[in-house]
């Protein structure tokens, strides 16, 4: 992808919300998360270390808000759902566990401000980060409203991995360097190896090919995994089971104690991620 | 004929399926047995040339060795090198999933901190030796041409089973009275003991799915379990619609906890009251039959009327009640037990009593059924017990052992200050550690023995808990191994056995070796009607054997104790409560770099140690989060930053365990504090473990120290109404998603 294809071609990558123009992708990856099901464990989070390359930056930056966790667990004490606050005298409904990974947003509110092009669409549906044409400038991340982008302050391969443990490195994917912003990308070479192994085999890809590493290890299979063009997919199905759809800013479901909803919907950023409400009994 | 027998005989033993007894009754399978011990030239079974295909990961089975539920994994292996650790899902251990300390273990094995060469003690200093020179240090201590006291030897491990299990007990057997002490932190062992006076049997199995309701007595199902992947996905499953109601009692917030409908707080040391209280519900407002009971034991559950136990136990009558509602309304339940209820003072009497609930409820046999045994007894679990690690003090101090053996174990970071171990272990003469690492442990010995990976090894492992389906999970190795001096545990127990000259056992080259026989040794019925050669593959590829259950009854007698309540103690006003998690576990994963900076699931904090203090507790003694407070007991202290919230019982102080190393390579080595050092005396009068929640302490707030911050991930403890993880009720997910 020369730099004159980019310019040639700025407005495809620039699809917003507006186009309505997704369904001529060839996929469009998605997910949902079953928050009645997820426990807060945290093995997707060490997965998405493990697959992904990703730096540990110590206790000093990680109290800075520079750790590089692309999928994170976040936990709440309140429940405004429920009315309740943090005034009780104990967390009798436990905790609000929130995994969080880049939500793919379709009308990502990050691709629009990057000056050079480095995150934009795939046809793939993906909110891709082009890490070798990323100049740094982090208006990406200051535009994201879920905070899912992480930046490279410094190099971290020395520090991150001293021998032997740069050995465990998935050669699937680089090392990212400083300077450079990165984020959750679905696992893309999970999903390139799958595809390029069907179009050798000439064989359709089919529901289930793909397994990004949150998704394969978690103890609760919280975290369902497809692709929203493809109608008979168990995540399109899902999504359609709890009447959540694509392009909207503001669902509206003929049942409405269905449990499906996007955060931030009504931001029009149009994320590819489901949740799916926690449930508790009252 | 009679001959062949006995020699039969011996050989199962050998090979470890001995005691099999009624399983292989009748079975003719040792024609089908040509025995050719370790006479086969080894190759190294590591990738087979066509395996190699440069870009492409291959993936291999294995057993996770991080913890000692025995989870299935699929090693991702490119070039030659372990990439990625995934569940594997036909494994009815994990059925696929995998916790984050399994996702870590490959930085277990690639730690940049690992043993790599032999060390002997040479006036008083640890130097490198070669293996031919560490062996012959053993063999002058143990060997069969020594002097050893059988007696006077000891072995310390934590939970072994399968054919390591074998081999130590061959050697121990050699050895003639040799001790092994089996010790680990996280134990159920107190359970375990309850359990075989109620059931007749240490481990029966539990059903979630089948559960309605579940009452959790500081049972970590999900966290710190005896099979945390396996109970989070019969979580999961519980937690369909209909959906399943959790109600956890401890005194401070597990991970189980953190998810469960309706927390509750109970005095620590009182669960056992608070389970009198709600059988005295039950049976006074629903109905329940109390002739279920020992008729002594419902005259005890009479004196604990709803004011009395809110007066003993701090937990409101109303939410008694409520408890108690919920678990008549909703046959079948679950009562489980966990470390806050099982590791206290009347850690025996107060888990007797929670697991009377289960007959009073008629839970037993449809929630909880037999276990159905496991057919090899010299392959299963030897699960530790704390009670092992005081008997070991004990006979440490009193000078009683000569030689020593650890492995698996790192009980002098682990074992309560007090105990004083290091001085114990000055005692010993001589001390082996079988090791991955240098830890605290390891630094105290004369001889360290470098071992292999859990990635670079062979193994069997039987799970202590066993779900439906019971399974010997088999380890091998993923890649060559990254020392060429280290050694597997089992090349290694071979060594001793050799060095030993016992019998059956000179002649295997490896334990490669030897577990090939084994398994041709394995009775033909569990062989699924295929040759040896295979099954050995099949095994291999599947990564664990199936071992059908038998079906067997199970019948339950609750046990007639009173309950008994811990003492005040006016000067150390607050309970010390250990915050075990998943993560952490006992501190073995504080040198995993990943571990360290996965946020602790309920606290969020990194890289150090905390305090836990109810915000009632914290405004009483001035604290906010991040202060700094002196956590003090009559056997030490330690300071450590606080974290103030609203998952821990008033008048107690929970602080995390896991950091604290003195040793145990770069990311462990002086950071945060470890509360097991101010662990007082307290154990449980009836199985002798230590009671880990029966240390009083007082607390004084002291500067911020500058290294040891309190690092959190995450700014709000709130959504501030924000649409972020939203809640419904569950009533309504029953309605929308019920069948």
């Amino acid at each position: 992808m020369s730099l004159q294809n980019v310019l040639t071609n700025w407005s495809q990558y620039r699809k917003t919300h507006e186009d309505g123009g997704f369904y001529d992708y060839e996929h469009m990856w998605g997910m949902s998360v079953d928050l009645n099901k997820c426990t807060g464990c945290n093995a997707c989070s060490v997965a998405c270390y493990a697959e992904n390359n990703l730096a540990v930056v110590g206790k000093e930056k990680f109290d800075k808000g520079q750790g590089m966790h692309w999928m994170r667990v976040e936990r709440y004490w309140d429940e405004p759902d429920l009315a309740a606050g943090e005034s009780t005298e104990f967390s009798e409904h436990g905790g609000s566990f929130l995994p969080m990974m880049c939500q793919q947003c379709n009308a990502a509110t990050c691709e629009p401000v990057c000056p050079v092009a480095a995150t934009y669409h795939t046809p793939d549906g993906l909110n891709a980060q082009v890490y070798n044409r990323c100049i740094g400038s982090r208006y990406c991340s200051n535009n994201c409203p879920y905070r899912l982008r992480y930046f490279n302050f410094y190099s971290y391969y020395e520090s991150s991995w001293p021998e032997p443990l740069n050995m465990q490195l998935n050669p699937d994917l680089s090392v990212r360097d400083k300077g450079v912003m990165e984020k959750c990308t679905f696992c893309v070479q999970r999903i390139r190896v799958a595809k390029d192994t069907a179009s050798r085999e000439n064989q359709a890809l089919v529901d289930g090919d793909i397994t990004p590493a949150c998704v394969q290890t978690c103890p609760t299979k919280a975290l369902v995994f497809g692709d929203l063009i493809n109608t008979e997919s168990k995540l399109s199905k899902l999504w359609a089971s709890h009447e959540v759809e694509l392009g909207k800013t503001e669902q509206h479901k003929k049942n409405k104690e269905k449990r499906g909803y996007r955060v931030f919907e009504e931001l029009n950023t149009d994320p590819c991620v489901m949740y799916l409400e926690r449930v508790k009994e009252v | 004929m009679s001959g062949n027998d006995i020699n039969r005989r011996k050989f199962l033993k050998v090979m470890g399926w001995g005691g099999a007894g009624a399983a292989l009754a009748g079975c003719d399978m040792p024609t089908t047995v040509t025995l050719e011990e370790g006479k086969e030239t080894v190759v190294s079974y590591l990738m087979p040339e066509e395996y190699v295909i440069p870009g492409q990961g291959v993936y291999f089975a294995s057993t996770c060795q991080q913890c000692p539920a025995g989870c299935g994994v699929h090693g991702r292996v490119r070039e030659g090198r372990v990439l990625k650790l995934e569940g594997n899902a036909v494994s009815p251990i994990n059925e696929g999933g995998l916790c984050q300390m399994g996702q870590a273990g490959v930085q277990t094995h690639y730690n940049p901190d690992r043993l790599t060469k032999p060390l002997l003690r040479k006036g008083g200093s640890l130097s490198e030796v070669t293996w031919e020179e560490a062996l012959a240090a053993l063999d002058e201590k143990i060997g069969a041409n020594s002097s050893v006291e059988g007696g006077k030897v000891a072995w310390m491990t934590g939970t072994v089973s399968g054919h390591q299990s074998v081999l130590l007990e061959g050697l121990l057997e050699s050895l003639g009275g040799a001790k092994h002490y089996v010790y680990d932190l996280i134990n159920n062992h107190v359970a375990a003991q309850v359990n075989e006076a109620m059931y007749g049997t240490t481990r029966p199995t539990y059903h979630l799915t089948k559960a309605k309701a579940v009452l959790s007595f500081g049972a970590d199902l999900v966290g710190v379990s005896q099979s945390p992947v396996h109970f989070a996905a019969e979580y999961a499953k519980f937690r369909e619609a209909p959906r399943g109601v959790l109600i956890q009692v401890e005194p401070n917030m597990s991970l189980t906890g953190g998810n469960a409908d309706l927390w509750v707080p109970a005095k620590p040391g009182t669960e056992g009251a608070l389970a009198m209280g709600i059988a005295h519900e039950l049976i006074n407002n629903h109905g329940k039959d109390a002739s279920a009971l020992p008729s002594g034991l419902n005259g005890k559950i009479k004196a604990y009327d709803l004011a009395k136990v809110e007066t003993l136990t701090g937990v409101p009558t109303d939410k008694v009640k409520s408890i108690a509602k919920i678990l008549a309304e909703k046959a079948p339940s679950l009562i489980l037990t966990g470390a806050s209820i099982e590791s206290s003072e009347n850690g025996y009497a107060a888990t007797a009593a929670a697991a009377m609930l289960n007959v009073l409820l008629g839970n037993v046999g449809e929630t909880i059924t037999s276990s159905g045994g496991f057919p090899f007894p010299q392959l299963d679990a030897k699960t530790g017990s704390g009670a092992d690690l005081l008997q070991f003090a004990d006979a440490a101090g009193k000078g009683a052992i000569d030689v020593v053996f650890f492995h698996g174990v790192n009980p002098v970071f682990t074992a309560p200050g007090y105990l004083d171990l290091e001085a114990g272990l000055g005692k010993i003469p001589f001390k082996v550690s079988l090791s991955l690492f240098a830890d605290e442990t390891t630094n105290q010995a004369d001889l360290v023995l470098p071992l292999a990976s859990a990635l670079e090894d062979w193994g069997t492992h039987v799970p202590a808990y066993q779900p439906e389906q019971s399974v010997i999970a088999m380890q091998q190795p993923l890649m060559e191994k990254l020392y060429p001096a280290t050694k597997g545990f089992g090349d290694i127990l071979l060594d001793m056995l050799k060095l030993r000259k016992v019998e059956g056992y000179t002649d295997f080259s490896d334990y490669y070796a030897f577990l090939q026989d084994a398994f041709a040794a394995l009775p033909a019925e569990f062989k699924n009607g295929v040759d040896n050669a295979s099954f050995w593959n099949q095994t291999l590829a599947s990564g664990f054997i199936s071992i059908p259950k038998q079906n067997a009854s199970i019948t339950a007698n609750a046990l007639d104790i009173a309950v008994t309540l811990p003492g005040e103690n006016i000067n150390y006003g607050l309970s010390l409560l250990p915050a075990i998690r998943l993560g952490m576990w006992d501190g073995r994963h504080a040198n995993i770099p990943w571990l360290q900076e996965a946020p602790d699931q309920i606290t969020k904090a990194v890289w150090g140690s905390w305090a836990e203090i109810h915000p009632k507790t914290a405004s009483r003694l001035g604290l906010a989060t991040g202060d700094f407070i002196k956590v003090e007991s009559v056997k030490g202290d330690v300071e450590v930053p606080v974290y103030v919230y609203r998952g821990v019982f008033p008048d107690s102080v929970a602080v995390s365990v896991g950091q604290g190393h003195q040793a145990y390579g770069r990311y462990a080595e002086g950071r945060g504090v470890n509360p097991l050092t101010i662990l007082d005396s307290a154990t449980d009068g009836k199985t002798g473990e230590p009671a880990l929640y029966g240390t009083r302490v007082k607390v004084s707030k002291v500067a911020v120290n500058k290294d040891e911050i309190l690092v959190q991930f995450g700014g709000s403890e709130s959504q501030v109404g924000r649409k972020l993880a939203a809640t419904i009720t569950a009533e309504v997910f029953n309605r929308t998603e019920g069948a």
